[in-house]
This record gives structure tokens, C-alpha cells and sequence, in this order.
């Protein structure tokens, strides 16, 4: 007996009742749906987050800042140099878990368009290494990146993040800012780059449908879209006596260079006499070469770091995976609440056919008393339930899938994060496969009981 | 050897501490080509008996060959290949499927043989335009006189082309004149080959036959030729 003939028989079967067959199927209809729904949103959940990270720089990024040494070495603190450009330096060299390094300073100087009309604010410069970009993962929009001959010159050039760029020159297009002037301070700086604008999903749908969101919210891509870039060296000899902070000035291991003040800040102080160990930084950060070998990596910088800051815990490493883990216990968290509504809802579709089946076959002992009569085997009896139960619940599926893609719609209008439904196909894949299993462990027993009829009493029945 | 031979065959049936012997070590061997009639009063087993032979049921105890097919202890896929290949069956109720048409009907016991569907419908269209069907092929049961559903139950036993039909009482149902056609039927049946086993408990349609078995509390009580 051909399966052709044992899908024709349960599609007329199911067919002749489908008010009944439709009800039976809403269990499945309604797990099958939620089960895509909330592999889509959980998947949202994830892939909203990972690009975020990316955007933001990713899980690479490791951010060393100094720290206070703890209180066990206090006592040589002094011996410490703090965060200089020799880590940046060593690091570079010796740190084969490290693909990028940009040693950073910053400032924070009054900004503004030469001889134009834009804004004139207070912004916060940064002193940095041609890696930044990758490591920071920044987009150029108009123009070119900082380079090494820029740093090593120490040019006076300068790339703009979007925002800062639009507040200097309102009405320009993003290209024609290229070769302008900037005021950083009372140092001309010529505009080579300007980053592109970064936003979130969210924020460009807003955009895009002209709404303005009233509420204040944090926004991550800020300090992206404000960046004031300038070389490393520039900064440094432009500038160096803003780059070390106040505060810091009168802790005692600054020694030379806290005696450059901001009256000093003058083209004399160009001169090179500053070693690498002496030239303080704010920042330093790196990326993790493979993500594979991430603690590695940390314990390769730790090694490096202590050496250079002779035994005295004064840095510090700031790494997104605390927050990444987190983000990924509460998508698994999610995943299986809603998995678990999915798997009871198709569990109750389940017996919802399971039901119907046996009405079926209560309706049909006649009928499969003939099919026995003219030489139907048990099993061909079994297999024509069990198909039918499948066939429902296939059904089902299908329309579970048709009405997943509707709520996802849905849930895409009043999502309130960035985090966008995604329909997966292994999500559709697996909640039909498990929709059939359902039917197929529904059919089972009306199966075996219309198998296990015996045919004269099948055919006696009324 | 002959194509039906039971020997010594019982069927007990058990209801609650009753035991009802529906048949008792009967003997019966019927030959090929033959027009056997069962006559009997109500309840005295010639169901019983035709449901053996048409491997629908199993003895109690005794031997049974059908077709060849030691089937006393036959596993029911066993049977269910006899009934397929062997046998046709024609009830006093017709036993149609109300929803399926005629061809559909016809070509049931071709679906249970693997038979392919256009080779099918070929087949069963044959055999209703034998039956004198050929211009009710789509009609469905419902929409049948009963002479006619009777004819479609012929047509479905005969459509796999088995050495032996069975009818348990398939005049019964019918008034005397569609009875007497489809009568003449099984003996236009019989004289092109098969072997006709008819059940029955009208002395007259018996007499119709070649060979009568008379059948009385699970007996054979006697045998004659009329
Ligand atoms: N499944 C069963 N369980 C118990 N007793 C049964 C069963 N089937 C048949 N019998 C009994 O076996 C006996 C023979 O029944 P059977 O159906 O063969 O009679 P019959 O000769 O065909 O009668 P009728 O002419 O009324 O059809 C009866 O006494 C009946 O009650
Ligand atoms: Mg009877």
C-alpha cells in the first residue's frame, strides 16, 4: 500500500471534518507559533546585543586604566611609573595575544569652526593611535583615518565624529567638510576624516519615520558621534600639560612632566627629550587578537603590565564579558521560558488530535472493518492514523507558522529595544519537527487501537 | 488437494462463564469450482463458519487450510494476504464506503495489493462495466439502489480476480426480483471458474446451488445435492 494512497485517504478524511480537524490543530497552531515567536525574539535579543557590542568595539576591546594599587602595595606605589607610553610600546612588541594597541590622552578644549558661523563647545579631544579606529571599530564617512606618518609627524590633523562634524558646519555635506579648518583650543587643525553616524536599530527606525523620541535616553553611540580625534604625538606636545590631568598632578610619581603647564603650552615644548616612560597615558586600549585565547590574552597583559609597573598593582582591566554573559543568561533564561510555554501548548496539541483521532476512529470502525475485510493489514490501518495525525498536525504547523509571521510583525511594531525579532529557519524547522512528533505520538495509541480491531466485530458495528 | 479443507474445527466463543460452541468439530472440504450453499436457522453458525473460510477469524481449535494456507494459527497479516489475494466477499449489508464513489470502492482491495493507482481505476472501471455499473462510476453508494450497491460489492470482490467469493446472505437486503439477478449472477460466476460459497437460510435460492451443506447448533447435519 503506497504512502500516496494513505495521504489521499487522510486528506479526504480531514477533508469531511474540517471544522473538527481545525480545532484539533489550534494546540499545535498555537505552540508552533509561539515557539518561532520567541526563538525569533530571543534571537533578536542576541543578535540586538552582539551588534551593539560590535558597533561599541565588540568583545575584543579591553580597556587598562589605572587604578589605586591595593593597600598591600601601597608602599611602592612610588615605584610605579602609572600608565605610560612604554606599556603601549611594550605591548605592541611583546603581547602575541594582542592585534591592536592605542595608547590614548585626552583633553578637553573648546572646539569650533574656523571663521564660521557653528557652534563653539567645550569637547573632549583625543589623543590617539592609528588602531583606535579598528579597535573602537569606527566607520569612515567622508575623508581617511589618522595614520602613522600623521602620529609620527605629529600632523596637525583631526577626524570628526558625525555629530560634531554636523554642529561645526550645519549646512555642509559630510564631504565638502574635508580640508576645513578646526579650532581645537587656539591650534588650526585641518579636518582629513569624518566618521560615519552612528545609531541604533531603534534609533533609525525613529528617524526614519520622523518621530522624535521626547524621553531622554542613554545613548551608547554618543561618545562615537562626538569623538574629536587628533594624533597621539599632536596631542601630547600640543597640549600635554591639559593631557595629565589636574588631579594628578600632585600625586608624586609624576615628576617632569607635570611641570609642563598650561602656560607651557607653547611650540618650545616640541622638543624630544621626553623618554616613553614619562609620557603619562589616560587610556590604554587594546584588542584581543582571537576571542578564542581571551584570558590568555589577559593574563599575556597582566605579565607584561607588571613588569613595567614593577610589582605594583596599579592598572586595571575593563572587558565587556561580565556584561556579554549576562546579556546570554538572560536570552537562554528567556529561550526556555518561552520554549517551555511552546513544548506545553504542543504537548496539549498533542492530545487535542490524540482526541480527535479516537473520535475518528470510533466514527470509522466500520469502515476500517471493510478495509480489514478486503485485505487491509493491521498495520496499513495503523499507518493510516498515524498519517492522518501527522498530516493535522502538519497542518497546524503551517498555519502556527502563518500566524508566527504575524505575531513577529507585531512584535517587531512594539518591540521597545533595538532588539528586532529575527525569524530563524532552524526555529521554524524545529517547531515543525516537533509539531510532528506531536501528531506522531498522538496517532500512536488510536493507531493501535483501530489496528488491533478485529474485523468481524469492526464489521458488525453499528 | 482440495481449496478448502477444515477438519475438526471448533469455534468456542466465551461470554462471561458461558461457553458458546458456535461450531463444533466440523468437517468440511470444498473443491474447486464448486457452488456450495449453507442453509441453517438463525444462530445455527453459518456465519461462523464462512468467516473461517474467509479467513476473517480464526478456529479455536482444529486445522484449516485455505488456498493452500495452513492458516490455524495465522498471524492476522497473514490472513489479511489471503483475504486480499484469495477471497471476495459479498454481505447481506453491502459494506460500502458511503463516502467513496463507485471506482473507489471497487479499487479497495487493489490499494491493499500495491497495486499503481491508474492500473486501478482501470481495473475497477472494468469491473463495474462487467457488473453492468459502467454508467454509475462516479455516483457514491447513497445515490445507489440496493441491487446496484450489491453489484458494487460483486464488482469489489471480484476485482482482484480471487479463486473463491463468499456471500452471506446477499439477497437479503433485496426485494425478490433484484434478488434473482443478482442470484443469477454468482451462477454466471461459477461458470466461468470461481468457487461460490453462499450462505443462506431461503431453501429455495439453495437450491440453486450444486452442493448443499446444512448447518444446525454448530453442526453439519446434513449434506445433499439438490
Ligand atoms: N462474537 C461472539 N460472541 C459470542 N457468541 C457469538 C459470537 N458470534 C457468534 N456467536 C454465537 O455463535 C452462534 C452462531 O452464530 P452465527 O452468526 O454463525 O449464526 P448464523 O447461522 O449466521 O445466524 P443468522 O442466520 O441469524 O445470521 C450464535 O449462537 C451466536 O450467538
Ligand atoms: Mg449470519
Amino acid at each position: 500500500m503506497s504512502l500516496l494512497v494513505v495521504f489521499q485517504i487522510g486528506i479526504r478524511e480531514i477533508a469531511a471534518h474540517k471544522f473538527r480537524s481545525v480545532l484539533s490543530m489550534l494546540g499545535i497552531v498555537l505552540g508552533v507559533s509561539s515557539l518561532i515567536a520567541t526563538m525569533a525574539l530571543t534571537r533578536g535579543m542576541e543578535e540586538g546585543t552582539r551588534t551593539f557590542m560590535q558597533q561599541l568595539g565588540g568583545l575584543e576591546l579591553v580597556t587598562i586604566a589605572e587604578k589605586n594599587p591595593s593597600s598591600l602595595k601601597m608602599d611602592f606605589a612610588n615605584l610605579s611609573p602609572g600608565l605610560t607610553l612604554r606599556d603601549a610600546e611594550v605591548i605592541r612588541e611583546s603581547a602575541s595575544l594582542i592585534s591592536h594597541v592605542s595608547p590614548e590622552i585626552l583633553i578637553s578644549s573648546l572646539v569650533s569652526s574656523f571663521g564660521q558661523s557653528g557652534t563653539r563647545e567645550r569637547r573632549t579631544v583625543r589623543g590617539i593611535y592609528p588602531d583606535h579606529f579598528v579597535i573602537r571599530m569606527h566607520q569612515i564617512g567622508a575623508g581617511r583615518f589618522l595614520s602613522d606618518l600623521d602620529v609620527q609627524r605629529g600632523a596637525r590633523c583631526v577626524v570628526l565624529g558625525n555629530t560634531v562634524a554636523k554642529q561645526l558646519w550645519p549646512d555642509v555635506s559630510i564631504g565638502s567638510i574635508i580640508g576645513k579648518k578646526v579650532l581645537i583650543g587656539t591650534s588650526p587643525f585641518e579636518v582629513v576624516g569624518v566618521l560615519d553616524f552612528y545609531q541604533s536599530e531603534e534609533q533609525a527606525r525613529m528617524r526614519r519615520s520622523g518621530k522624535t523620541s521626547m524621553r531622554w535616553k542613554w545613548d551608547p553611540f554618543r561618545v562615537k558621534n562626538e569623538a574629536v580625534l587628533i594624533p597621539f604625538t599632536t596631542l601630547f606636545h600640543e597640549f600635554r600639560s591639559g593631557a595629565g590631568s589636574n588631579e594628578k598632578t600632585d600625586s608624586s610619581k609624576r615628576n617632569d612632566s607635570t611641570e609642563l603647564k598650561k602656560s607651557n603650552e607653547t611650540k618650545e615644548s616640541n622638543k624630544r627629550n621626553d623618554s616613553i616612560d614619562s609620557i603619562n597615558l589616560d587610556t590604554l586600549i587594546v584588542r584581543v587578537r582571537d576571542l578564542e585565547y581571551f584570558r590568555p590574552a589577559l593574563d599575556q597583559l597582566r605579565k607584561l603590565l607588571d613588569i613595567t609597573h614593577r610589582g605594583v598593582d596599579d592598572f586595571d582591566f575593563e572587558t565587556r564579558e561580565d556584561w556579554f554573559d549576562r546579556v546570554e543568561s538572560s536570552v537562554r533564561a528567556a529561550r526556555l521560558s518561552g520554549g517551555l510555554i511552546s513544548a506545553i501548548s504542543l504537548v496539549v496539541g498533542g492530545i487535542g488530535i490524540m482526541n480527535i483521532m479516537l473520535a475518528s476512529i470510533s466514527e470509522r470502525v466500520r469502515e476500517i472493518g471493510i478495509r480489514m475485510a478486503v485485505g487491509a493489514r493491521p498495520k496499513d490501518i495503523f499507518l493510516q492514523i498515524i498519517i492522518e495525525g501527522m498530516f493535522i498536525s502538519l497542518i497546524g504547523a503551517f498555519l502556527g507558522i502563518g500566524a508566527s509571521l504575524g505575531l513577529i510583525e507585531i512584535l517587531k511594531l512594539i518591540s521597545p529595544t533595538e532588539n528586532v525579532p529575527v525569524l530563524s529557519w532552524e526555529g521554524v524547522l524545529f517547531s515543525v519537527v516537533f509539531a510532528l512528533l506531536a501528531g506522531l505520538l498522538s496517532g500512536i495509541y488510536p493507531g493501535l487501537k483501530a489496528a488491533r480491531l478485529d474485523p468481524i466485530s469492526a464489521l458488525r458495528y453499528e | 488437494m482440495s481449496l478448502i479443507d477444515l477438519e475438526n474445527v471448533s469455534k468456542i466463543y466465551q461470554v462471561g462463564d458461558q461457553e458458546i460452541r458456535a461450531l463444533d468439530q466440523i468437517h468440511l472440504r470444498i473443491e474447486a469450482g464448486e457452488f456450495v450453499a449453507i442453509i441453517g436457522p438463525s444462530g445455527s453458525g453459518k456465519s461462523t463458519v464462512m468467516h473461517l473460510m474467509g479467513c476473517l477469524d480464526t478456529p479455536s481449535t482444529g486445522r484449516m487450510v485455505i488456498c493452500g494456507n495452513e492458516l490455524s494459527r495465522a498471524t492476522p497479516d497473514q490472513l489479511a494476504r489471503v483475504r486480499n489475494q484469495e477471497i471476495g466477499f459479498v454481505f447481506q449489508a453491502f459494506n460500502l464506503l458511503p463516502k467513496l464513489d463507485v471506482v473507489s470502492n471497487i479499487e479497495l482491495p487493489l490499494i491493499y495489493s500495491g497495486v499503481p493507482a491508474a492500473q486501478r481505476r482501470e481495473r475497477a472501471r472494468k469491473v463495474a462495466c462487467e457488473v453492468g455499473l459502467g454508467d454509475r462510476l462516479s455516483n457514491r453508494p447513497p445515490q445507489l439502489s440496493g441491487g446496484q450497491c450489491q453489484r458494487v460489492a460483486i464488482a469489489r470482490a471480484l476485482v482482484n480476480n480471487p479463486q473463491i467469493i463468499f456471500a452471506d446472505e446477499p439477497t437479503g437486503n433485496l426485494d425478490s426480483a433484484t434478488g434473482l439477478a443478482i442470484l443469477g449472477m454468482f451462477d454466471e460466476l461459477n461458470a466461468s471458474g470461481k468457487t461460490i460459497v453462499l450462505v443462506t437460510h431461503d431453501p429455495s435460492i439453495a437450491a440453486r446451488s450444486r452442493r448443499v451443506i446444512e448447518i444446525r447448533d454448530g453442526h453439519i447435519v446434513r449434506e445433499y445435492q439438490p
